[in-house]
C-alpha cells in the first residue's frame, strides 16, 4: 500500500523517488535495516522509508545477550545484541504497532530449518505482511552452530523450505559477505525473490588493558561500506533477482552509490543512529533533481572501468 | 537521531573534567534525562562514529550544562575550544519526585552530574533533602575543589578506597529510614550498595550509565538486567531508563 503521506514526499522533492521491489511499489528506495528502527522511534521517519522492517523475530522470545552489547570502533560499531525479541506470537499480536501506512516486511530467524519454515507458514496467512526477509546470520543448532549462511548447502536447504511454506509472498534472503556470491546464487536457485547484502561482518573487539575479549559481534557503519558496495556489485551480476543493498549508508550519495552498483533498494542501519534518514533522502532527491533522473534509473547504471 | 546545532557558551576545565554550557531553547531537560552529544566535525567525518550520552547536569534560563570526564578521543574532542556542538533533545525517563518527607541524594565521581538539576527541582517542589557526595582519593584536586564549590550544602566524603568503594559514603548517611526516598548516581559498586541497603527500608532510584548507539530504543545496545513478571529480562537504559527503581534491577 502506498499512502498519501508517502506520495507527498515525491511532491515535496519534485523528483520520482519510487521504485518497485518484487512487485511491491515503494514510495522511496530506503528501508530500515532490521533491528535499527523500533516502535519508539517510528514517528521520526514517516515519509522517509518505502517500507517498514521491524527487528528480527524468532519462534520464541529471546532475552538477548548480557552487556556489553556494543562497542565503538573506527568509523563504525560492533554489536552483539543476541536477537532480543518477544517471539513470534507476541510480535504478530502487536503487528499493528508497525502500521505506518507502508508495506511491512518481516525479518525472521530460527535455530533450525524446520523452525524457519514453520514461522514462514504462520506469516504466509498474515495479510498485513508484504514480504519476509530471512536473517541467515544466526547459528544452525542442528549443524554444530555454524551460521545458516556459512555455505550454499544450508542456504539452499533453508530457503527452499521457507519458499514452500510462504506460498506467494516475496521471500528475501539476507546474507553476510563471506562466500556471498555462491550463497546468493543458492538462494536464488532455491526460490528467493531478492537477496539483501550485506549483514554485519563478524568482528572482534579486544580490551588490551584487561587482556580479554571485550566483544565478539558484527561490524556495521561506514567502515563496511566499501565491502558492501563490492558485494552488491558482484551479486547483482551473478543473480537475476533484485538486490537490496545495505552496509554503512550514511548519506544520499551512499544511496546513489549502492543503487548504481546494482541495488534496487537500500537499507539504512547504524547510519540512522548518527544522522537523520530524512536528510539522506533529501540528499538523494537533490542528486536525482540535479541529474534529471528518477530513482529507478540508477539501478545498476554503472559504467565499467 | 535528530541533532541540533547549539551555541556553546562556556567550557570550563578542572582536572580531567569538563563543564560545558550551551544555549538550549527546546524542551527543558528533566532531572535524570540525558542528551546525545557530538562535535560538528564528527558529524561531518562520522568518526568518532557514535554520539555520546551525557546527563543534564543543570538547566537555567535556556542554558544547559553537561559535566563529563575526559576519557578518550570522543570526550577529548568535545572538550576542545571552538568546537561546534550538536545535541539531541533531552531523552529518557528521569527521576520521579516523591513528596513524602526528606530525601537523600547520593553521588560519587563524575556521576554526581544529574544530582545538581535534581536538587534544584526538589527545592522548587519544597522537598527537603541532604546531599552526600563521595570524592575518591584518586580525584584531581581541581575536581574536588569544584565539587565543594558547586555543592556547598553537600556532605563530602573523602575516601582512600578505590573509586566507587561504596561503604564510606553510605556509612556517613547513617540510618536510611529517616529518609522518604533515595536518589543515587554513582559508580556501579555504589549503586549496588544503595540498592542492597535500601531494600525493604526506603525506595531508591538509581541513575544508570550505559554505552549507547541509537538512544531511541531501536538498537537494544544499552541493556539493563531487571526483573519483569518474575523473570530476568533486559530493559533499555535509553527509553526505559536511565533512572530505574532499585528494586527492579536484577544485579
Amino acid at each position: 500500500m502506498v499512502t498519501g503521506r508517502a506520495l507527498s514526499a515525491r511532491e515535496d522533492t519534485g523528483v520520482d523517488l519510487t521504485v518497485e521491489l518484487c512487485g511491491i511499489p515503494l514510495a522511496t528506495p530506503l528501508i530500515p535495516a532490521a533491528g535499527t528502527l523500533s516502535k519508539e522511534a517510528l514517528g521520526e521517519v514517516k515519509g522517509v522509508y518505502g517500507t517498514m522492517l521491524p527487528k528480527t523475530v524468532t519462534p520464541r522470545s529471546r532475552a538477548g545477550n548480557p552487556p556489553p552489547r556494543i562497542a565503538e570502533v573506527s568509523s563504525g560499531m560492533v554489536n552483539s545484541i543476541g536477537l532480543q525479541n518477544p517471539g513470534l506470537d507476541r510480535f504478530l499480536k502487536d503487528l499493528d504497532d508497525y502500521d505506518v501506512g507502508l508495506p511491512l516486511f518481516v525479518s525472521v530467524a530460527a535455530d533450525t530449518v524446520g523452525e524457519f519454515a514453520a514461522m514462514c507458514e504462520r506469516i504466509a496467512g498474515e495479510e498485513r505482511v508484504s514480504a519476509v526477509e530471512l536473517n541467515l546470520s544466526c547459528p544452525n543448532v542442528k549443524h554444530g552452530g555454524l551460521q545458516f549462511c556459512a555455505g550454499p548447502g544450508t542456504v539452499r536447504e533453508v530457503v527452499a523450505a521457507c519458499r514452500g511454506a510462504l506460498s506467494e509472498k516475496p521471500l528475501f534472503v539476507k546474507l553476510t559477505n563471506e562466500g556471498v556470491v555462491s550463497n546468493a546464487m543458492a538462494a536464488e536457485a532455491a526460490g528467493a525473490d531478492a537477496v539483501t547484502v550485506i549483514n554485519t561482518i563478524p568482528a572482534l573487539v579486544v580490551d588490551s588493558r584487561e587482556r580479554k575479549v571485550f566483544l565478539r559481534g558484527g561490524l556495521s557503519g561506514p567502515a563496511i561500506k566499501p565491502v558492501a558496495l563490492r558485494v552488491v556489485y558482484e551479486v547483482s551480476r551473478a543473480v537475476e533477482v533484485p538486490v537490496i543493498g545495505v552496509g554503512g549508508v550514511t548519506s544520499g550519495a551512499d544511496v546513489v552509490e549502492f543503487m548504481l552498483a546494482g541495488a534496487a533498494a537500500v537499507q539504512v542501519g547504524a547510519g540512522s543512529f548518527v544522522r537523520e534518514p530524512r536528510e539522506m533522502l533529501e540528499e538523494f532527491a537533490a542528486y536525482l533533481r540535479q541529474n534529471g533522473l528518477r530513482a529507478r534509473d540508477l539501478n545498476g547504471a554503472l559504467t565499467e572501468l | 537521531m535528530k541533532l541540533h546545532a547549539v551555541e556553546v557558551l562556556e567550557r570550563e576545565r578542572f582536572g580531567d573534567h569538563t563543564l560545558l554550557r550551551y544555549r538550549w531553547t527546546g524542551s527543558p531537560p528533566e532531572p535524570g534525562q540525558f542528551m546525545m552529544v557530538r562535535t560538528a566535525d564528527s558529524l561531518q567525518a562520522l568518526d568518532p562514529f557514535l554520539s555520546r550520552p551525557f546527563f543534564a547536569h543543570d538547566y537555567d534560563d535556556e542554558v544547559v550544562s553537561l559535566l563529563f570526564e575526559i576519557r578518550s578521543r570522543g570526550t577529548a574532542l568535545l572538550s576542545e575550544e571552538d568546537t561546534n556542538l550538536f545535541v539531541s533533545e533531552p531523552l529518557g525517563r528521569g527521576y520521579t519526585l516523591i513528596n513524602g518527607g526528606p530525601v537523600a541524594l547520593v553521588g560519587g565521581g563524575v556521576w554526581v552530574s544529574p544530582l545538581k538539576l535534581l536538587a534544584k527541582h526538589l527545592v522548587r517542589s519544597g522537598i527537603a533533602h541532604d546531599v552526600y557526595l563521595e570524592i575518591p582519593s584518586t580525584a584531581p584536586e581541581a575536581y574536588a575543589a569544584w565539587i565543594s564549590e558547586n555543592y556547598p550544602d553537600a556532605i563530602l566524603v573523602r575516601t582512600d578506597a578505590a573509586p566507587g568503594a561504596p561503604q564510606a559514603v553510605l556509612d556517613s548517611i547513617g540510618n536510611l529510614s529517616r529518609y522518604a526516598s533515595l536518589y543515587a548516581s554513582g559508580p556501579v559498586p555504589m549503586l549496588n550498595a544503595v540498592k542492597r541497603l535500601s531494600e525493604g527500608t526506603v525506595p531508591a532510584q538509581l541513575a544508570l550509565r550505559e554505552r549507547m548507539a541509537c538512544a531511541d530504543g531501536s538498537c537494544y545496545g544499552c541493556a539493563v538486567p531487571l526483573w519483569r513478571d518474575g523473570a530476568r529480562a533486559y530493559a533499555r537504559a535509553c527509553v526505559d531508563g536511565p533512572i530505574f527503581p532499585a528494586e527492579v534491577l536484577a544485579w
